[in-house]
C-alpha cells in the first residue's frame, strides 16, 4: 500500500515536471545549448584561421577587413549569420556553417572609398537571435 | 439670381453701419452749419468732387488732375477763410448739441411787439432800419455794429432809434426774440430804379436785401411811412396787419405756429435723405465699383495642435488666395490683413488630409474669397516615443604609422532617446561626434558629445549628451 502511494506520487510528480521539460526542449534554446561563442573580433587579415591586426578602426587602405568568430561546444552542425551594416544600413549578410565540436569561421568585405564611416557586424544564430555585435569604423 | 437680389444679398451689416454712420456725420455737419456760408461752400466743394469723379470716369486725365488740385486747395482755403465762423459754431455748442441736438433756427420772434414798435416809431417820426435775417448769414454783408442782446419790445425799439441814442444811426439786427446787434452798417444799393425820395436808409435796406435773403424794414423819418424790402422787392406797408403777415411769412410763423415747425422738420428730413443718398453713392462707388481680382500668397498657420503631438511634415506652408473686390479695397488692403488658419484640434496621429474652405481664411471686410490653392493640405503628425539606442564611436582620420586602435569602450554604451516615432524607426545607433585618430598618440580617455541626428530626436531620462570613450592604441606587429 505504501509502495503504491509512493508510485502514485512519483507518477504525479513526473506528469507535472515532464511538460515543463518538454516545453523547454521545444522552445527557443539558449545559444549555449547550441554552441558557445568564444571569440568575435574584427581584423585586417586571417592567417591559418587566426585573426591578424585586430582593431576597432580600419584604414580604407587596408583593402579588406574580416569578422572572425570562434565557437566551442557546438552541439550539432548549424549556422550563424554575419550581417554587416554601415550607418544602420545593411550592406552584406553571410551565412556561415559551424560544426561540432568546435569551429572557427569568418566573413570579409572589400573596402571601397565610399565605405568610410561607422560600421557594425551583427552575429546571429540559426534561431534568428543576435549573439554579438561588433562595432568599428572605416577611416581614411 | 436676379441681379438686384444678388446685390442685396451681398450687403453685409458692416456696410449698413458704414453708410448710416457717415450719413449721420454728414447730416450733423449740415445741422450744425446750416444758415452759415460754410454749408454753401461745402455744397460747392461736393459738386466739384462729383465733377472730378466724372472726369476720372471719362478718362480726362489733365482735367481730373486739375480738379483734384482745386479740391485740395479749396478744402484748405475754406478752413482758413471760414475759421471764425467754424470756431463760433463749435464754441457755441456743447458736445450734446454737436452730436445729437437739433438747434432751433431761432427763438420765436415776438411779431406783435415788433409791429407795435415799428408803428410807434413811425408815429413818433423816428427813422429806423430793422434787419431780420433769413437762412443766410449776414457776416459778410454788414459791417460794424454793436452787440446788444436785448429782448425785442416796443420800448426797446423806440429807445434804440431815439435820436439821442449814439447807435440810432445804423441798423438793428433781430434774431429770434432778441436784438443782437445795433448801429450796423449795411451796403448801399446801386439800383437806379428806386424812387428819388428814398434816402440813404432805403438804399441801405435795398443793398442788404439784394445780397442776402434778409427782410429789412425801413421807417421813414420824414414821411412816417413803413417799407419792407426783401430781395429786389420794395413793399410799402400801410397797415400793421400787412406788416404782421410779411413778418410771419418771413419768419416761418405764417399764421400757424406749427407750420414753421413742420417746415423745419421737412427740411431736416430732406437733409437726412440727401445725406443717406450721398453716402450710399460714395459707398457704392468705393465698395462695389470697378470689380478687381487679385491673388496673394499667405503663410498657412497650423493651430490648436495636441501638445503631445509633433508636426512631422506638411504638404504646403503657404497658400495662394484669389480675392475679388472693388479696386479701391484691393489697392488699399495690406497682406497682413489676410490670414489662413488650419485647426488641428481634430487631427490624429499619422497622415491627415484637410480641405481648405472660406472658414479657414480671414479677409478684410468687403473682399471676397474666390479660390484657394491648393484646396487640400496634408499634415503628418506624430506622437513622440522613447527608445534605447546603443552608442557607437565615430572614428575618422588615420593613426600615425605603426599604430593600431585595438579596442574602445564607451560609457554609457547605450542611452534613451525620445522623438517622433518615424524618426526613431529610422535609427538603430546613436553615434558620437567624429573623433580624429590623427590627433591620438597613445591609449587614453576622452569626452565626446553625441551627434543627435535627426534634430527632432532628443536625449531622454537622465542621460547627458557627453559620453566617455576609453581606447587602447597598440603598435602594429608586422
Amino acid at each position: 500500500m505504501r509502495n503504491r502511494r509512493t508510485i502514485c506520487v512519483a507518477i504525479l510528480v513526473w506528469l507535472w515536471v515532464a511538460p515543463i521539460g518538454h516545453a523547454a526542449d521545444s522552445g527557443p534554446a539558449s545559444p549555449e545549448k547550441l554552441f558557445r561563442l568564444t571569440r568575435a573580433v574584427m581584423c585586417e587579415t586571417i592567417e591559418g584561421y587566426e585573426p591578424n591586426f585586430e582593431a576597432v578602426a580600419f584604414s580604407i587602405n587596408a583593402g579588406r577587413i574580416s569578422c572572425y568568430t570562434a565557437f566551442e561546444e557546438v552541439m550539432a552542425t548549424t549556422f550563424v549569420s554575419h550581417k554587416w551594416y554601415r550607418h544602420d544600413e545593411l550592406v552584406s549578410a553571410k551565412r556561415l556553417t559551424i560544426k561540432s565540436p568546435k569551429w572557427a569561421t569568418y566573413s570579409s568585405i572589400q573596402l571601397r572609398e565610399a565605405d568610410k564611416g561607422p560600421w557594425r557586424v551583427e552575429i546571429w544564430d540559426a534561431r534568428n537571435r543576435i549573439i554579438k555585435v561588433l562595432r568599428f569604423s572605416v577611416t581614411d | 439670381m436676379n441681379p438686384l437680389l444678388s446685390f442685396l444679398a451681398s450687403i453685409r451689416w458692416q456696410d449698413i453701419v458704414d453708410v448710416v454712420f457717415n450719413s449721420y456725420i454728414l447730416f450733423r455737419l449740415y445741422v450744425i452749419f446750416r444758415g452759415t456760408n460754410v454749408i454753401r461752400v461745402l455744397a460747392g466743394l461736393a459738386l466739384l468732387w462729383v465733377f472730378q469723379r466724372m472726369t476720372v470716369a471719362l478718362g480726362l486725365i489733365v482735367t481730373s488732375w486739375a480738379m483734384q488740385g482745386i479740391i485740395t486747395g479749396a478744402a484748405l482755403i475754406i478752413i482758413i477763410v471760414f475759421r471764425n465762423e467754424i470756431r463760433n459754431v463749435l464754441q457755441a455748442k456743447n458736445l450734446r448739441a454737436l452730436l445729437w441736438g437739433v438747434p432751433q433756427k431761432s427763438s420765436r420772434t415776438p411779431i406783435d411787439a415788433l409791429v407795435e414798435g415799428v408803428y410807434e416809431l413811425a408815429r413818433k417820426r423816428i427813422g429806423a432800419l430793422i434787419v431780420l435775417p433769413g437762412k443766410e448769414g449776414l457776416e459778410d454783408a454788414i459791417q460794424g455794429g454793436t452787440p446788444w442782446g436785448g429782448l425785442v419790445s416796443k420800448e426797446m425799439l423806440v429807445s434804440i432809434f431815439w435820436n439821442g441814442n449814439p447807435v440810432h444811426d445804423g441798423a438793428a439786427v433781430i434774431q429770434g426774440d432778441r436784438v443782437t446787434s445795433v448801429g450796423a452798417i449795411l451796403p448801399l444799393s446801386t439800383r437806379d430804379d428806386l424812387p428819388q425820395y428814398y434816402g440813404t436808409r432805403h438804399r441801405a435796406a435795398a443793398g442788404l436785401a439784394e445780397r442776402t435773403d434778409a427782410l429789412v424794414i425801413v421807417v421813414s423819418e420824414e414821411r412816417c411811412k413803413v417799407v419792407a424790402v426783401q430781395n429786389d422787392t420794395v413793399t410799402r406797408v400801410d397797415d400793421n396787419l400787412r406788416l404782421r403777415q410779411l413778418l410771419a411769412d418771413h419768419l416761418g410763423l405764417g399764421g400757424q405756429d406749427t407750420a414753421g415747425v413742420r417746415r423745419e422738420r421737412r427740411e431736416l428730413l430732406v437733409a437726412a435723405v440727401i445725406s443717406v443718398l450721398c453716402m450710399g453713392s460714395i459707398w457704392f462707388s468705393f465698395a462695389k465699383g470697378m470689380e478687381t481680382l487679385t491673388s496673394i500668397e499667405v503663410p498657412l498657420e497650423y493651430m490648436n495642435r495636441d501638445a503631445k503631438m509633433q508636426i512631422v511634415s506638411t504638404s504646403v506652408n503657404t497658400v495662394r488666395l484669389h480675392l475679388s473686390g472693388s479696386s479701391a479695397l484691393i489697392n488699399t488692403f495690406r497682406p497682413d490683413q489676410v490670414k489662413a488658419k488650419l485647426d488641428l484640434s481634430k487631427a490624429i496621429d499619422g497622415q491627415n488630409v484637410f480641405t481648405l474652405t472660406a472658414a479657414n481664411i480671414v479677409v478684410p471686410p468687403g473682399l471676397r474669397l474666390n479660390r484657394i490653392e491648393p484646396p487640400e493640405v496634408q499634415v503628418s503628425l506624430d506622437l513622440p516615443q522613447s527608445k534605447h539606442l546603443p552608442v557607437q564611436v565615430n572614428w575618422v582620420g588615420t593613426l600615425p604609422a605603426g599604430l593600431i586602435l585595438e579596442s574602445a569602450t564607451v560609457i554609457p554604451d547605450q542611452v534613451m532617446v525620445a522623438g517622433p516615432q518615424r524618426a526613431l524607426d529610422q535609427i538603430a545607433t546613436l553615434y558620437t561626434e567624429k573623433i580624429n585618430l590623427s590627433e591620438l598618440q597613445g591609449s587614453g580617455r576622452l569626452t565626446v558629445k553625441l551627434a543627435l541626428n535627426p534634430a527632432d530626436v532628443k536625449l531622454a531620462g537622465d542621460f547627458k549628451r557627453e559620453v566617455q570613450v576609453s581606447y587602447t592604441i597598440g603598435k602594429r606587429k608586422e
